[in-house]
């Protein structure tokens, strides 16, 4: 008889679960990594939310960007700490993420979660952003990724 | 059994979502990107990996210049242990620096050891290798400048010149070579030094000046100007010292 007749489908059955299972573990895995990220100034535990759907713009003689969250708290005088479904839009881009500070005075937002940029034929995906000098200047942190269409 | 296929096609389609589709260009970098909006530029910082349908693209701090928005590219630099390589082009390169102008099709790299290699001709040096792939031009400076295809071998300190397309071959048109010490070039059986070397594809001359020596078939011509016809491979040499003889040597080959 055929050797490979001998071999039990059963176990041929389970080990390939075995492998799926085990890829499907990996990719879960690393999907649950990027979403749990910190940001190291928002570890105060903000009880109270200051301002629900906070809205902002910075600005410039040639760009605005206007800046929506769900929520917001003030950290001080001008830095107000923006929680979940953050976004940044202007013409050209919008950025999405999850926790920014915002600092009216400065007009600058800085974020160290997670954050996508998206604007035409391009995204970036980055472990956060800085914007500054009123919107002219953005720098995306860590190991980042650009896809150009 | 249907679960397991189920599973294996839902991984696949995964792994489909992750990886880099046609037409697309991704660039990764370890330490972030810096965008200047005004100025219409962008950083890219430490371990810089470009990878599109056609060249790949590493090195340490890339800058990248654009036009409307960040996808429309008109000017790349690249700094560090430059890697560039295009199969679609045939093109191959290592460099400190590297300057590509998209409208211009012009390529520079820069530094101590670069080469530039495509499928016909090597480019060698310690200077810069300038090449613009719209209008044939071509430039190599510094020291160790070295241009080798299957039936030239040029090494000088200045070299530049034309390559033209013929029979989807690159061919020199064009030739200039300096070398304030003495310039050298090895075409088939002959070997020629001299200051300058030039040489035109119309007329098919090459010509030598100052400080000149032509060496074949064991034989050494010393003079202060020589031509050599490629077509007939014939040379002539003349001496500033009137009184020498010009020497004319055919060739019975």
């Amino acid at each position: 008889m055929n050797f490979f007749l001998h071999i039990n489908k059963k176990i041929i059955f389970f080990f390939g679960l075995i492998i799926v299972f085990s890829f499907l573990i990996i990719i879960f895995s690393k999907q649950i990594n990027i979403n749990n990220i910190d940001l190291n100034i928002s570890q105060k535990i903000l009880s109270n939310v200051d301002i629900a759907e906070p809205k902002f713009a910075i600005s410039n003689d040639s760009r605005k960007i206007h800046i929506t969250a769900k929520e917001g708290n003030f950290l001080n005088k001008d830095e107000i700490l923006l929680n979940k479904n953050v976004k940044f839009k202007s013409n050209d881009f919008s950025i999405e993420t999850e926790k920014v500070i915002f600092d009216r005075n400065k007009q600058t937002a800085e974020s160290k979660t997670k954050s996508l940029f998206t604007s035409k034929n391009t995204t970036i995906s980055s472990d956060g952003f800085n914007i500054y000098d009123n919107g002219n200047k953005i720098m995306f942190y860590g190991n980042s990724l650009i896809v150009l269409k | 059994m249907r679960l397991v296929f189920s599973i294996t096609i839902i991984i696949l389609f995964s792994f489909n979502i992750i990886a880099r589709e046609i037409g697309e260009t991704e660039i990764t970098t370890e330490d972030g990107i810096e965008v200047f909006q005004d100025e219409k530029y962008y950083l890219l910082k430490k371990n810089v990996k470009i990878l599109s349908d056609n060249f790949t693209l590493n090195a340490k701090d890339v800058k990248i210049n654009f036009d409307k928005s960040l996808y429309d590219i008109t000017e790349l630099n690249a700094k560090g242990q430059v890697n560039f390589v295009s199969p679609k082009f045939g093109l191959n390169s290592k460099s400190e620096t590297l300057k590509f102008v998209v409208i211009s099709e012009k390529l520079r790299v820069d530094g101590k050891n670069s080469e530039l290699i495509t499928k016909d001709i090597e480019m060698y040096s310690d200077g810069f290798i300038e090449v613009n792939n719209l209008n044939g031009d071509f430039k190599l400076e510094g020291l160790n400048s070295k241009l080798i295809n299957e039936s030239i071998f040029i090494k000088a300190e200045k070299i530049e010149g034309i390559f033209s397309n013929i029979e989807n071959q690159k061919e020199i048109t064009f030739l200039n070579v300096i070398d304030k010490k003495i310039s050298y070039v090895k075409n088939n059986n002959t070997e020629m030094y001299a200051k300058k070397i030039n040489f035109d594809n119309t007329t098919s001359i090459i010509e030598l000046i100052d400080n000149v020596v032509i060496i074949r078939n064991g034989e050494k011509i010393i003079g202060d100007y020589g031509t050599l016809d490629t077509k007939n491979n014939s040379y002539k040499i003349k001496s500033n010292n009137d009184t020498k003889v010009k020497v004319v040597i055919q060739n019975n080959e």
